[in-house]
């Protein structure tokens, strides 16, 4: 579906070559690569995406984004300009923007300085730096962060498409997916930045 | 940092951040039960510090952060009657389960609200609230003024609290008198009062078994 076309030493360009209507947002993505390992999807800024999003790569958010995130094996960062209204799901979810709505992760979420976070927030490892702006609950019961994942999990794989291969992936007119109702928060001590 | 923890002092003009005993936040965190599960409010800004603090039990924390959302301007400029209890209710965090609250962390907040408005917010948090919760808030007593805006406070590794808002300016405080509190914080009544060594009195509200 993408290809990835060199444009400078850090950059790679992905370029849609099924491209539609439906999905131009997807020419926009980026892959930023970091020295010789690890590549990271953007939603650039000018971006916005109104749907479920899916993917199983890592992924930075600076663009608009409501509807789900799904990241189940990947990291999402969601950076300063980035906004997010959605229920979120992800191995690993760093904040430096906005978002409102369930962050869900089964390793850890950061919350970092003049981040503003409005939802609950379930993970085994939760972070929240001095500066940020949060509203909402933090589980810190193992068993109900564990209770509320593994009901999580059950519930999104369930509706989760079938992936032709790793990538990003958007269901424009998906409807937002709802956490599950009874679901806890949780939250590590050990592992929050002073 | 040793030079941030230094003692409060009444009366000295705004420096660095100092840090004060508050016995009764000491007493009420030290009595939360490592197996035990707890539900706690903090009508304050969300700090690492207390997260980890209450870390040590089986807490879930609702962090509703009034001042920094506005909830305290919106609160002081409606008018008293039923519907500000309302309007209170939902500026709480919606938390995903419907446990109810087992202690509430007001801090100084109680004093940028009207006397209405800490009335039906803390009807609002009393009927989420099981009998006999604790709500633990700091009253400025000593001080004529008081920043012009509410205190982060950040429990230290001494116990004791300190106050992290860089707010230089300051308004008169409206020193709240014990008995004026006792008729506004909604179904909480007065369980004790301390004087602090910052000036502020700490009090321990709780809710009716």
């Amino acid at each position: 579906m993408f290809e990835r076309g060199k444009k400078d030493n850090d950059t790679i360009e992905l370029q849609d070559t099924n491209r539609t209507e439906s999905n131009k947002a997807f020419g926009s993505l980026r892959t930023k690569v970091t020295g010789s390992s690890s590549d990271v999807a953007i939603i650039g800024r000018s971006i916005q995406i109104n749907g479920d999003l899916r993917g199983d790569e890592d992924l930075r958010i600076e663009g608009d984004v409501s509807g789900t995130v799904e990241l189940k094996n990947s990291a999402l960062t969601i950076g300063k300009e980035g906004k997010v209204k959605a229920g979120v799901y992800a191995k690993s979810i760093a904040v430096d923007g906005e978002t409102k709505g369930d962050l869900y992760a089964t390793e850890c979420v950061s919350v970092h300085a003049n981040a503003r976070v409005q939802g609950n927030i379930i993970a085994p490892k939760v972070s929240i730096v001095e500066g940020a702006h949060f509203k909402g609950s933090i589980e810190m019961d193992p068993a109900a962060v564990e209770k509320a994942l593994g009901k999580t999990t059950a519930s999104s794989s369930d509706k989760t498409v079938a992936r032709k291969k790793p990538g990003i992936a958007t269901e424009a007119k998906g409807t937002p997916q709802q956490p599950a109702k009874d679901a806890g928060t949780n939250v590590d001590p050990q592992a929050r930045t002073a | 940092m040793t030079a941030l923890l230094r003692r409060a002092n009444p009366g000295v003009k705004p420096g660095p951040p100092a840090a004060f005993r508050a016995p009764l936040f000491s007493e009420l965190v030290a009595g939360l039960k490592i197996d035990e599960r707890h539900v706690v409010l903090d009508l304050g800004a969300a700090s690492t510090a207390l997260l980890a603090l209450l870390g040590r039990s089986r807490c879930r924390v609702e962090v509703a952060d009034l001042a920094h959302f506005g909830g305290i301007d919106f609160l002081n400029s409606k008018e008293p009657g039923p519907a500000l209890v309302g309007a209170a209710e939902s500026w709480l965090p919606n938390g995903l389960s419907n446990d109810a609250i087992d202690i509430v962390f007001c801090w100084d907040l109680p004093n940028y609200l009207t006397l209405n408005a800490l009335s039906a917010l803390m009807a609002a948090i009393g009927e989420r609230a099981r009998p006999r919760a604790f709500a633990h808030a700091m009253i400025f007593y000593a001080d004529r003024n008081m920043k012009a805006q509410p205190g982060r406070f950040v429990p230290t590794p001494d116990g004791e609290l300190i106050d992290q808002c860089a707010a230089s300016e300051t308004i008169a405080a409206p020193r709240y008198s014990p008995e004026e509190l006792g008729k506004s914080m909604g179904r909480f009544t007065i369980d004790r009062a301390r004087l602090l060594g910052n000036g502020m009195q700490e009090f321990l509200f709780q809710l009716p078994a």
